[in-house]
């Protein structure tokens, strides 16, 4: 019965070729039937219940069957990528980071289906700001369409603490709040300064500034990008250029590098905060070591209106309030920027046409309405008739007859502020400069390395362009 | 059965029996055949799960493109130095630990044995929530460390925000979590060892010291290599450990090389970066592998 090595690796390799032809394009058969589609879990249970019950109508009225699973964002990004890159991929995907960390790269790559037809039908309900997010390059037919359908979006706001204010002895009113940048920033100082002046051992630890500033974090994209609009900073033109070495914009990004610093060394901002993931700034100010935090979503005050250690949401209406972000130094309106949520069909998805159906049918008025305000006013739609119902505007009422001190918020500043999208649509390039977190990483340079802004800006900056040269 | 003649005789047996193997066709037949039918549910799996991933991942690989942009990455560069010191650092301590309290726990006490118990309660629980722990006692904010640092009235430290000290954490939960583990092995090569050599040190007046370094160490040195060894091939490729306490933070200075590949792959979506990363580590592992095998005699 002995078995030579040749004879052993010979049978072997064709035994393993073999099961592998015949394996493989049977898993892929099996998928092609139904529909299958991969959604961001919801922040809620009710997201994803409503999302379901979309599902369900979806099957009854088209008749077919739909595969629809759930993943967690960070999850279901990696979900995502992997599928992209293996060519093996579901008909639909909505991942909160799609904007971000697929249309731009994967549109570049023609690896996602032209939705332009489905964006050309929705064209009419659309605030139209939002739209540019998915109009991205491919590099393969050397021109730009829609390879994403915008659904939802979320912007900077800031929370803070109404009753920490009030106890120390500061206005706590939002519409008393000085919206002057150095005066901005300065009032929360003066809160952590009084309250730990007033009780050191329970205030000791408490810091004003709930401001992240990691390469773990994508709210520090968020923050500095937004103070470098405060400082009149751009990083590309609207070509999709890198200009962020011209002098103007040198200029900006090194007096938004500095500000960090010097909020960071001036022992405002935890010194955690480098290391901070997204939820630890939430974490930070749910705890109540923090007076306020920037945060681009709704995602604080959310928690708190479900929080059910308070039953009256006395945190939720009196405790704490959403605020805008300061003017700019130089006196004007600050400008916001929107990262806006969007579905993909990936280009090697089986059910093409089934899949846009399905997008159009997710996204009709009433029943996107249900779904969206399932998230408890997270997001903002991208439909100017959805976002006319009258909870944009007022949010949710008290027990007592209180008014809602957030939703409201960011609806004005989504209508009423000079608002734009995340620029990564104009170039790819920028989506990997935020995966790289080279903002995050100059900020760190003067924080732990103790360089000067202009230097952390300059290495910043050339590794920007050595990045956009990357993209031939 | 034997068959009948027309004359009613019986016929003469046949010379060689006809078995049911002998009337199947002679390919059929073959050994090699037979092996690869029994052995085809594990050939599928190895070359699927195994074979497949690691070709395509070595193709994906020789991208001589992901090279140059890797190596022109700052934080490509510090990771290499990080990882060395990790690899270095964390085996060596941790091993020379390991063989030190594995003499402690071969004491035959009862309160030695209560000591092993406890002693393997790191090894035993998960890696996550003791990650998530060492996290939370060292927030600079709210965690232990720094508010037993603040009662002796010292500064709070951010243990986790500067790359020194984090990375020290690092390699500090590593030995933590994995000393036990190579403790047990040391322990069980130091019962292997026949204690009349003791017994004949003790008559020779031999001291613990010269105990150690005339018998336990020569008698456990190959296996002391062995496991220096085998420890570098998990340390090198460890992600857990890094990830979940720093995540590459602060500004991305504490990745080694297994988390800033997961970084490369799945956050930026650069697969062949990702890859090429795994491929510059691969040579250094292949020679511990090499090493550990020949040590061995596999």
């Amino acid at each position: 019965m002995g078995q030579s090595r040749r004879e052993f690796l010979k049978t072997t390799a064709i035994g393993a070729g073999a099961a592998g032809v015949v394996g493989f394009p049977a898993v892929a058969r099996a998928q092609s039937g139904k529909l299958v589609v991969w959604w961001n879990k919801g922040y809620y249970p009710e997201e994803d219940i409503a999302m379901q019950k979309i599902v369900k109508e979806f099957e009854a009225k088209q008749k077919v069957e739909v595969d629809l699973s759930f993943t967690a964002q960070e999850d279901l990004l990696k979900k995502i990528t992997a599928a992209l890159i293996a060519r093996r991929t579901p008909d639909v995907a909505f991942c909160f980071y799609n904007d971000w960390q697929v249309v731009p790269k994967y549109g570049w790559d023609d690896k996602l289906t032209d939705v332009s037809d489905v964006i050309k039908e929705l064209k009419p309900r659309y605030n139209e700001k939002m739209l540019e997010v998915a109009y991205v390059w491919n590099n393969k037919t050397k021109k730009r369409a829609y390879y994403g359908v915008p659904i939802e979006a979320q912007t900077m706001h800031i929370h803070y603490w109404r009753d920490l204010l009030r106890e120390a002895g500061m206005e706590d009113d939002p519409a008393k709040i000085p919206l002057k940048w150095d005066e901005y920033w300065g009032y929360w100082k003066k809160a952590q300064d009084v309250l730990r002046k007033k009780d050191p051992a329970k205030y000791g630890k408490l810091y004003g500034l709930g401001v992240t500033e990691s390469t773990r974090a994508s709210d520090t994209l968020y923050n500095f990008e937004m103070a470098l609009l405060s400082f009149n900073g751009e990083i590309l033109d609207k070509n999709g250029k890198i200009v962020a070495d011209q002098p103007q914009n040198k200029k900006a990004i090194v007096d938004t590098l500095k500000w960090f610093g010097d909020i960071f060394t001036s022992g405002y901002v935890p010194p955690d905060a480098t290391n901070w993931t997204d939820g630890d700034n939430n974490a930070g100010f749910h705890s109540r070591t923090l007076v306020m935090t920037p945060n681009p979503s709704q995602s604080i005050p959310a928690a708190q209106f479900f929080n059910k250690e308070d039953p009256e949401k006395k945190n939720y209406f009196d405790n704490m309030a959403t605020i805008e972000w300061p003017d700019g130094p130089d006196g004007k309106k600050a400008r916001y920027l929107s990262a806006v949520k969007t579905i993909i069909i990936p280009k090697d998805g089986k059910n093409q046409a089934k899949a846009k159906d399905f997008i159009k049918f997710v996204v009709e008025k009433d029943r996107f309405l249900e779904y969206i305000k399932a998230a408890n006013g997270r997001w903002f739609p991208a439909f100017t008739d959805v976002a006319a119902d009258p909870f944009w505007k007022e949010g949710h009422k008290g027990p007592k007859g209180q008014k809602d001190q957030h939703v409201p918020v960011a609806t004005k500043i989504f209508l009423e502020r000079d608002n734009k999208v995340f620029e990564h649509y104009k170039h790819p390039a920028l989506s990997q400069v935020y995966d790289e977190f080279a903002y995050a990483k100059a900020i760190s340079r003067i924080i732990t390395d103790k360089w000067t802004a202009d230097k952390a800006a300059d290495e910043m900056i050339e590794r920007m362009k050595a990045i956009f040269a990357q993209y031939k | 059965m034997t068959g009948t003649t027309r004359e009613g005789g019986l016929a003469a047996p046949s010379r060689v029996a006809v078995t049911p193997r002998a009337r199947l066709p002679r390919v059929l037949r073959s050994a090699t055949l037979q092996g690869f039918v029994f052995t085809a549910p594990l050939l599928f799996l190895f070359a699927a799960f195994v074979l497949y991933p690691m070709v395509s991942g070595l193709y994906a690989a020789t991208d001589p493109d992901s090279y140059r942009a890797i190596f022109g990455d700052p934080v490509f560069r510090q990771t290499v130095s990080n990882t060395i010191w990790y690899v270095v650092v964390a085996v060596n301590v941790k091993l020379v630990l390991a063989l030190l309290l594995s003499g402690v726990l071969d004491y035959p006490f009862l309160s030695t044995r209560v000591l092993a118990a406890l002693f393997l309660i790191p090894w035993a629980i998960p890696a996550l929530p003791g990650i998530l722990s060492f996290r939370w006692m060292l927030n600079s904010q709210w965690g232990i460390f720094n508010h037993l640092l603040t009662k002796l009235g010292l500064s709070s430290v951010p243990w986790l925000a500067q790359h020194d000290t984090a990375l020290a954490f690092v390699i500090i939960f590593h030995i933590w979590k994995y000393l036990p583990f190579w403790t047990i092995i040391f322990l069980a090569g130091r019962r292997a060892i026949p204690s009349e050599l003791y017994e004949a040190a003790a008559i020779d007046g031999g001291s613990l010291a010269q105990n150690f370094f005339s018998i336990t160490f020569p008698l456990l040195k190959s296996l002391y290599l062995i496991c220096t060894l085998l420890s570098m091939v998990f340390t090198l490729g460890d992600f857990t450990v890094p990830w979940l306490l720093t995540g590459g933070a602060p500004g991305d200075t504490t990745h080694v090389l297994a988390t800033l590949a997961y970084r490369y792959t799945f956050a930026m979506g650069r697969l062949e970066w990702g890859l090429s990363t795994f491929a510059v580590a691969l040579p250094i592992t292949l020679l511990f592998i090499g090493m550990l095998m020949r040590w061995v005699k596999i």
